[in-house]
């Protein structure tokens, strides 16, 4: 009885070998035909990732399509959540997910930093910027520019900021009409928030002149990106920052009343970072999975389908590292994937900037 | 009567066989409860995740949060808005369940699905409709600023939401008063009318000092409540910057970085401290409640009051609360779930659409979320309901230390936010053996809705199983029936209104609730509430939307089905 499973398995096992050769790209190693096989005995790949289920569908019917009989498990979930149940689960010891993947920088190095990923090279790491790669460990996947957005019916061109000192000018030349009609994100609440404007900090050298201006409009700071689209769209705020362009130059195209603006003396650019875990049940599957990700036909489809811009400086598109440079130049700055993330997850350095931004840029009330 | 009621118990004494299931019932019971609740009280006494190999026991997650000014100010706010939320929701929801239960009130029939419309919607998604309809640019704000020339109100003040709270509670007094009404023979009423009362002196003076512990129960739940609010104070009072204790603990979470499990827990542990002098208060004034025993062996019929001239009022007071409460956030939501976009400038008829509703046909993890809601709505909340049941029963008439130990346990839940609840109710699934298991099925969402609203279900069965005359049971043991065969044949038949509300009103509050599921988030066991709350996150408002609108369809079909059942029932 068990020879014949032998038999049967190695049967299958041969067959599918030539089918594996076919899919291994050029200028992987050549035991990759033996991943995708034992990728494909395991049968699945569980993600947990904050980023939701919309933008990510293109990317797993395309991964399924490529590799047929590896199902793609994908649980959609904010990125606090997704760091209380990784780390949750690890402790518990129970079953987990095999590949995490968040917009949380911080958060992801900080679990990378404590053991949680496997070490693993992918044959597409050579394409990846420097900066996007830590320990070959965590991967930088996406290409978000950092951007403004304004009100279009009720901002004149020349009151839209095109670059932070603008920001601060404009703010500070007209206090009353923006007062309570700025928005940004609750720093407190929002960990992507904090991380952007401690980025702001260390880059903008007059950045304590531009919060002063920030608070002198009263701005009206929320949790979620989606309520600052939400406000901008309707015209209850006139004028947003520090917005994930991703999501901005989506909804600007679903409404014509939202304008974006990408900064032209600096942009932020972030990254989400995706890594293997150590204990994953699944790991070749989520070998798979990161390198398809990586590859330039996952990134093709992660600039033009699910729209968050391509890293790769060889997938063409208007949101793509390529395509930025060409309009942004140097000004683009993404943020370094490494320990450099992991400052202000110090307590007091944290609490301390926050009461500093507070007393500076918080609504006077 | 009250020394009849006080030898029932006695006589239930030698029966070990129900002693024996009662035991098990309880002890259930605490378990569910007390094991998140437990591991919170723990988690609040250390300084990292209690599962941290590194952590170390203490007070400073009390110190840091009660050095903190925020945790004052939040502290302050809750307080002003739970006050606010109990003196507005209690007046008008037994005024509301008088009109409907005892008068001739005209459309009562249809009327009474519309009252419920508060409960329906989750908070978050109200508050975003009434950002929508009456937030400074929104659709009725608009309207109303081009005729008068600008807005009285602001959605997003203090009062606003104490008020909007206070509304949006109304159906849940209506609900405990209209219950306990229902099994009130109208015999009392019918001689202070001849005598001369006017209705409204009717229903002060008689009707509704009859229902007194339905009252009193439905406004301590009010007032916890009020402890609880989240969605709307985090929807409207954030861009203000009005925390409650809430949303404080909510802040926490990313305040420092990575979650502070023990600051949130101390912030819980807190709120478990204001409501359990609460209890405390509640059980001194429900010490009498025999004497508020109303159907009795000879109970008539119920016949209605005829209100008279006071219908125009009543029926002026309800439309008003109506227009507010339902009509306003839900045609803003609807509104909002058929345009790309609004607001200052924007003609709607321009940016009429479908779409978002196709999207959500078209995604299989949304409608899988629908799918779920649905089942954990109907059998799910059935099948909490029978655990209420035989909760209720198992204290029902025996006022001892156990029974005393539940009315306690029972509160506990409900004065946790539910978004740590379902992170206290994540670990219990992942740290206890023999559940891991169950974690990534709907069980584990059923369980944490069915023990965060234990204290809602139970109340409305218990001040049903008040309502029964003990004489009742009495006769049914004197002919030698057994304890379980008189709760079978005599009590549960006489309480089935009682039940069928409270099955009605747990389907309302599992389809609604959207924080406890949160973290019980997997593939498979998506719901409604949950979904909205990640779709929220991710900036999907078309979607959320479309999704609240379906899920009002949803609740509004459901209960129509209900109410037709019920009211056959009764007929």
């Amino acid at each position: 009885m068990k020879s014949v499973r032998h038999l049967a398995l190695a049967l299958c096992a041969w067959a599918a070998l030539p089918l594996a050769h076919a899919q291994a790209p050029a200028g992987y190693p050549s035991d990759y035909a033996a991943l995708v096989a034992a990728a494909k005995q395991e049968g699945k790949v569980r993600i947990y990732a904050a980023t939701d289920t919309a933008a990510a569908n293109p990317l797993i019917k395309d991964f399924e399509a490529l590799y047929p009989g590896v199902k793609v498990e994908y649980s959609d979930m904010n990125t606090t959540e997704l760091y209380n149940r990784v780390i949750s689960e690890k402790a518990a010891g129970g079953t987990s997910g095999d590949v995490f993947w968040s917009s949380s920088m911080d958060l992801q190095i900080k679990l990378v930093n404590d053991g949680f990923a496997l070490t693993y090279k992918s044959p597409e790491a050579s394409k990846l910027p420097d900066w996007a790669v830590w320990r070959n460990e965590g991967y930088g996947t996406t290409y978000e520019p950092i951007v403004f957005i304004y009100n279009k019916r009720l901002l004149k061109p020349e009151e839209v900021p095109q670059s932070h000192g603008d920001l601060a000018k404009v703010l500070a030349a007209n206090p009353e009409r923006f007062k309570g009609k700025l928005t940004s994100y609750d720093i407190e609440k929002s960990g992507v928030g904090f991380l952007l404007i401690t980025q702001d900090a260390s880059l903008n050298p007059a950045f304590w002149d531009m919060a002063k201006a920030i608070g002198a409009a009263s701005p009206r700071f929320q949790s979620s990106s989606g309520t600052m689209m939400e406000r901008v769209g309707s015209g209850e705020n006139l004028l947003g920052f520090n917005l994930i362009g991703s999501y901005a130059l989506q909804r600007a195209k679903k409404d014509p009343g939202i304008g974006v603006v990408m900064p032209k003396d600096y942009t932020l650019v972030m990254s989400r970072i995706m890594f293997i875990t150590k204990t994953a049940q699944n790991p070749n599957a989520a070998k798979l999975w990161l390198d398809y990700i990586l590859s330039r036909r996952g990134q093709t489809v992660i600039a033009n389908q699910s729209g968050l811009g391509s890293i790769r400086a060889d997938v063409e598109g208007e949101l793509t590292a390529h395509g930025l440079a060409r309009t942004l130049g140097n000004a683009l700055k993404p943020i370094q994937v490494g320990p450099g993330l992991l400052t202000y997850l110090d307590q007091a350095k944290r609490l301390e900037f926050i009461k500093q931004w507070q007393q500076t840029a918080a609504a006077r009330k | 009567m009250s020394s009849v009621a006080a030898t029932v118990p006695a006589a239930a004494g030698g029966f070990p066989g129900r002693q024996w299931s009662r035991g098990m019932v309880i002890s259930l019971t605490a378990l569910a409860v007390l094991a998140p609740i437990l591991l919170i009280l723990y988690q609040s006494l250390l300084d990292a995740p209690f599962f941290d190999q590194a952590a170390k026991p203490g007070f400073g997650a009390y110190r840091f949060i009660f050095d903190d000014p925020d945790f004052w100010s939040a502290a302050k706010n809750s307080c002003f808005i739970a006050v606010g939320m109990a003196l507005i929701a209690v007046p008008l929801g037994a005024a509301l369940a008088f009109l409907m239960v005892r008068t001739d009130l005209p459309g009562q029939r249809w009327l009474e699905p519309l009252l419920l419309i508060p409960v329906f919607v989750s908070p978050m998604v109200l508050s975003f409709g009434y950002v929508v309809a009456a937030g400074p640019v929104g659709f009725y704000s608009v309207w109303f600023s081009d005729l008068f020339g600008g807005v009285p109100w602001n959605v997003y003040s203090l009062t606003s939401i104490a008020v909007i709270a206070g509304l949006t509670h109304v159906p849940h007094v209506y609900l405990y008063a209209s219950a306990a009404l229902k099994n009130l023979g109208s015999d009392v009423e019918e001689a202070a009318r001849m005598s001369g009362a006017s209705p409204l002196r009717v229903a002060l003076d008689v009707s509704l000092p009859m229902v007194m512990p339905a009252l009193l129960y439905s406004a301590v739940l009010v007032f916890f409540l009020g402890f609880e609010i989240f969605g709307l104070a985090l929807v409207l009072g954030d861009p203000e910057g009005h925390l409650v204790l809430a949303t404080y603990l909510y802040k926490l979470t990313n305040k420092l970085g990575t979650p502070s499990y023990h600051l949130m827990a101390a912030v819980a542990v807190c709120i478990i401290a204001v409501t359990v002098p609460l209890v405390m208060l509640q059980r001194h004034l429900m010490k009498n409640a025999a004497k508020y025993v109303s159907v009795k062996g000879k109970a008539g019929r119920q016949r209605p009051l005829p209100l008279g001239a006071w219908r125009w009022l009543a029926a002026a007071l309800i439309a008003g609360w109506l227009v507010v409460t339902v009509l306003v956030p839900l045609s803003g939501i609807a509104l909002r779930s058929v345009v790309n976009y609004w607001g200052e400038g924007v003609s709607l008829v321009d940016v009429l659409t479908l779409d978002h509703f196709r999207t959500v046909f078209g995604q299989p993890a949304l409608m899988r979320g629908i799918w779920n809601t649905v089942l954990i709505g109907t059998i799910g909340g059935g099948l909490a309901v029978i655990c209420y049941t035989a909760i209720g029963l198992a204290t029902h008439r025996q006022p001892d230390g156990w029974s005393r130990f539940v009315d306690y346990l029972v509160l506990v839940p409900r004065a946790v936010p539910g978004l740590l609840a379902g992170l206290a109710f994540l670990w219990v699934f992942l740290f206890i053996p023999f559940l891991s298991p169950l974690r990534s099925t709907i069980f584990a969402v059923w369980l944490a809705y069915t023990v965060v609203w234990l204290a809602y279900g139970l109340r409305l069965v218990s001040s049903s199983l008040l309502q029964v005359g003990a004489e009742l049971e009495e006769a049914a043991r004197s002919a030698g029936a057994s304890r379980a065969r008189t709760s079978r044949d005599v009590t549960l038949p006489l309480i089935r209104h009682g039940l069928l509300a409270s099955w009605l009103l747990v389907f309302m509050i599992f389809e609604r609730e959207y924080s406890t599921a949160v973290y019980l988030l997997n593939p498979g066991t998506e719901v409604i509430g949950s979904l909205l709350v990640s779709l929220w996150a991710t900036g999907g408002a078309d979607m959320v939307a479309a999704l609240s609108v379906i899920n009002v369809v949803l609740v509004a079909v459901g209960l129509g089905v209900a109410l037709r059942f019920g009211v056959k029932l009764h007929d």
